[in-house]
């Protein structure tokens, strides 16, 4: 499975769900009772209560057919009824405020846009990769959003327009910002980078980087210049190897690889 | 009531109505309980970062590259710098191995030693570069390409991953034979 | 791979002498001091300056920029052509050719050898085992250029020694 691209992959997709559970749950007559169907969920634990007690994984088994589809719902599920302590970050539920980014079975994504794997093996869960830990699946984002803030994300235009009401734009220059601008900062595709794991303080990372040429391909941004300016250093931009992780695990299924190799691109041409 | 119990006061003000009259008065009640479990204390906003840089000295890191899945991506470009690596320190070790004993390494030695190898062990060492540079080669031609922004899709980095994966399995075996 | 759990036991040991060190630093400055660069530790938890601060970037240089990129792009491009002639032609009609692809694979061999102590030892992580093996490659790298060029002059040369060791 892991070597066929994300395309072909039924999991962690945001398909169709069927609503089998909540039609039957709607009868007015009894349905016979589901079978239990059992799963384990291997769920990285660290406490800062404790800080000295290693991080480790500890079992959950839950039925699935009193589960909803996806990752999210199952945590929800331990949460609220196995253990209580268990920590992690969530809100929309629907893959557009990027809370819920997490390790799922070795792939970074976000766990409300993850469906449950619905065979016996059991499913791992851990915090992004090579983060500093707050408690269990919620890491310190504190420098990923340093970094988002150094590539000054708005427009920077001393001109105001003529008629004082907005910055007008083509279609096509419009365009050009397709595919960057629905970026949720979630952090799937920083921390799925190799070379953000060893070098993350001083390279920018995916996810920084696209947003970077978003402005830097912002026609009615006039501060071009100094965005390539900053990045022509060995380290913010040219870490990146083109890996590809950053664009497998994208949970919006953008590509911020295409991003960074446009940006070095114009930076050559420059 | 409904007043009370909407600021969370019913019950423990009920608890008061119906207690003995001693408990009610709040003098004693203060004596009583002056001893509380929680001690607080008053700090400057400044000791915000102090106590939150104590914590981050105590987090771990997370787990990386030995729970994240093998997927081609990662696992081509590793295998890009481990084979360049090995190509290139042969060719270091062989070039500083000439520098400092010219009469040891030079070409009629080396080609001398590997004629009296056994054929096996000849066809094994020759796929044994080959691999690599087979591999090398194709998968820089494939990075070249990204580097002027073609096959960036991810459907064609698959596929070019499995062309130069079966390339590099064609040559290993055709290029010992040449 | 092995150096980047070499990091963090480092980055720990560093960390665990720091904190009452730096803690008293802390303690002794006004109460306006936001900054924590007294903890910093580079790749480490602690960042300089506060969460509202942005990270900033080191000088600009198109040497270690986009000219290197470039430069390094279009050596390995020409590394193709380079290797079929040189197989194609007999080497020994044709010694600047020879000469061009060697110094070609070696300065590619460098650059690839400098990305990744850049990534894996990187002198503000390892201050004293990262130039140790920058200074070593570098000192390699000179010694390898005078070994090609010994070979090249004195013996047969890197191609044809290639072809008859593929041939022995």
């Amino acid at each position: 499975m892991s070597f066929l691209p994300r395309l072909a992959r039924p999991l962690c997709s945001s398909a169709a769900r069927p609503f089998s559970s909540s039609a039957a749950r709607a009868l007015a007559t009894p349905v016979a009772q589901k079978p239990v169907l059992n799963k384990e969920f291997k769920i990285y634990r660290w406490n800062p209560d404790e800080p000295a007690k290693k991080p480790t994984l500890q079992s959950y088994t839950i039925d699935l057919n009193q589960t909803g589809p996806m990752i999210l719902d199952a945590l929800i599920k331990i949460k609220n009824e196995v253990d209580p302590t268990l920590t992690f970050r969530r809100s929309c539920r629907e893959g557009i405020c990027g809370s819920c980014a997490m390790n799922i079975d070795g792939q970074n994504t976000l766990a409300c846009l993850c469906r449950i794997d619905r065979t016996p093996k059991d499913t791992k869960i851990y915090p992004l990769p090579h983060m500093y830990v707050v408690k269990d699946l919620v890491p310190d984002l504190t420098l990923f959003y340093k970094q988002y803030k150094s590539i000054k994300p708005y427009l920077q235009n001393p001109n105001p327009p003529e008629d004082g009401k907005e910055f007008l734009q083509s279609p096509e220059d419009r365009k050009k910002l397709d595919g960057m601008y629905e970026c949720i900062l979630c952090a799937c595709c920083s921390t799925s980078c190799p070379s953000y794991w060893w070098n993350q303080d001083e390279y920018l990372g995916p996810a920084t980087l696209m947003q970077a040429y978003r402005w830097i391909a912002d026609s009615r941004d006039t501060h071009t210049a100094e965005r390539k300016e900053v990045l022509q250093n060995e380290m913010s931009l040219y870490r990146c190897h083109t890996i590809f992780n950053c664009s497998r695990t994208c949970p919006k299924g953008l590509n911020p690889a295409q991003a960074i190799a446009k940006i070095k691109m114009e930076l050559a041409a420059d | 009531m409904m007043s009370t119990r909407a600021l969370g006061l019913g019950s423990p003000l009920r608890k008061t109505l119906f207690s003995p009259s001693l408990a009610r008065n709040p003098s004693l009640i203060r004596t009583t309980f002056a001893k509380r479990a929680v001690q607080t204390e008053s700090l400057p906003p400044s000791a915000a970062v102090d106590i939150l840089n104590k914590q981050r000295l105590l987090r771990p890191s997370s787990p990386h590259f030995t729970i994240y899945q093998p997927q081609i991506t990662w696992i081509a470009s590793i295998a890009n710098r481990v084979t360049g690596g090995a190509l290139s320190a042969l060719l270091y070790g062989f070039s500083l191995a000439y520098l400092f004993a010219p009469g040891t390494f030079d070409s009629v030695h080396v080609v001398e030693f590997v004629g009296t190898l056994p054929d096996t062990v000849k066809y094994a060492g020759k796929a044994l570069l080959a691999a690599p540079f087979a591999f090398h080669g194709l998968n820089g031609i494939r990075h070249l390409s990204w580097d002027m922004g073609k096959f960036m899709s991810m459907k064609s980095v698959y596929l070019t991953g499995y062309a130069v994966l079966g390339g590099t399995a064609i040559s290993t075996v055709a290029l010992p034979f040449l | 791979m092995a150096s980047s759990l070499l990091a963090s036991s480092s980055k720990r040991a560093l960390v665990r002498r720091g904190p009452s060190f730096a803690k008293s630093l802390l303690a002794s400055r006004p109460a306006t001091t936001q900054s924590s660069d007294a903890l910093y530790v580079p790749g480490g938890p602690v960042y300089k300056g506060t969460v509202n601060d942005p990270t900033s970037f080191p000088e600009p240089s198109r040497a270690h920029g986009s000219h290197h990129w470039s430069f390094e792009r279009l050596l390995s491009a020409s590394l193709i052509p380079l290797t079929g002639a040189a197989f194609a032609t007999s080497p020994s009609v044709h010694p600047v050719l020879d000469g061009i692809l060697g110094v070609s694979l070696i300065v590619h061999s460098h650059i690839g050898f400098d990305s990744m102590l850049v990534d894996y030892l990187h002198p503000r992580k390892f201050p004293v085992l990262g130039r140790i093996a920058t200074w070593t490659l570098r000192t390699a790298t000179v010694g390898v250029l005078v070994g090609v060029y010994n070979f090249n002059t004195n013996d047969i040369g890197l191609t044809e020694l290639i072809s008859k060791v593929w041939h022995a």
